[in-house]
């Protein structure tokens, strides 16, 4: 039990790109506030922005007000 | 309106927190509570669902400077799966029935605590972005997934 977990541990580092792995091993070093800065930003989302509250009974009718509503390059729309 | 700021996720987890409403950091932004380096434009909270926490939650949302109408109050409590706010000092979505999620129940028992905020476990975030398929979650997958990886190795 314990090899195989090394096996899938050594598989699992060796899965991640170099490139991502650098990125995460740099955020691990910052404090939370200030990776929240770096994280939350702020760009206008057409139709999306435009109201002040919604609610949808259903997370399905959710989903189908986004395809039907949002521009498609916002990327609500499901594949 | 501003970005949300680790200031306004410390109100949230205060007010949230005095109220007694039951809830966790979801999506992208509970992603980033856990380390993974993104970004997102919104906070998205898995609130449990039943009427006992709506009225909590209701009552935290005024706390913070949320204006909901009566008719709003109506839908919180009568149980809405999603709802986007921004009648208030910054942007919140509400989800309670996120996809891929069987019950909150489920979630909370492999809830995540970083610096008092509850997250979800990345496994949820990873199955909830899954089953809602979108365009922009398919896009943000891989690399979330290898962050997952990552962030189980650091905590063995």
């Amino acid at each position: 039990m314990a090899a195989s977990r090394k096996i899938d541990n050594m598989k699992s580092r060796a899965d991640i790109p170099a490139d991502w792995r650098a990125e995460f091993e740099a955020a691990a070093h910052r404090p939370l506030e200030q990776r929240m800065k770096y994280a939350f930003i702020r760009t206008y989302k057409p139709v999306l922005d435009d109201a002040d509250y919604r609610a949808f009974d259903t997370m399905e009718q959710y989903r189908q007000w986004c395809e039907k509503n949002l521009p498609s390059w916002l990327g609500y729309g499901r594949v | 309106m501003a970005a949300f700021e680790y200031r306004q996720a410390q109100e949230v987890r205060d007010a949230f927190s005095r109220r007694g409403v039951r809830y966790l950091f979801i999506g992208k932004s509970g992603a980033i509570l856990l380390g993974f380096p993104d970004t997102t434009q919104d906070a998205d909270l898995y609130i449990e669902k039943n009427a006992r926490n709506a009225r909590a939650l209701i009552t935290a949302l005024r706390d913070l400077g949320f204006t909901l109408s009566e008719e709003q109050n109506r839908d919180l409590e009568r149980g809405k799966d999603f709802a986007q706010l921004k009648n208030g000092p910054f942007d919140l979505y509400l989800i309670f029935a996120p996809d891929g999620i069987e019950r909150f129940e489920d979630a909370w028992r492999r809830r995540v605590d970083v610096e008092g905020f509850p997250v979800c476990h990345l496994d949820d975030i990873i199955a909830s972005k899954a089953a809602a398929n979108r365009q922009k979650d398919r896009e943000g997958l891989p690399r979330l997934k290898a962050f997952r990886d990552y962030w189980l190795e650091k905590r063995q």
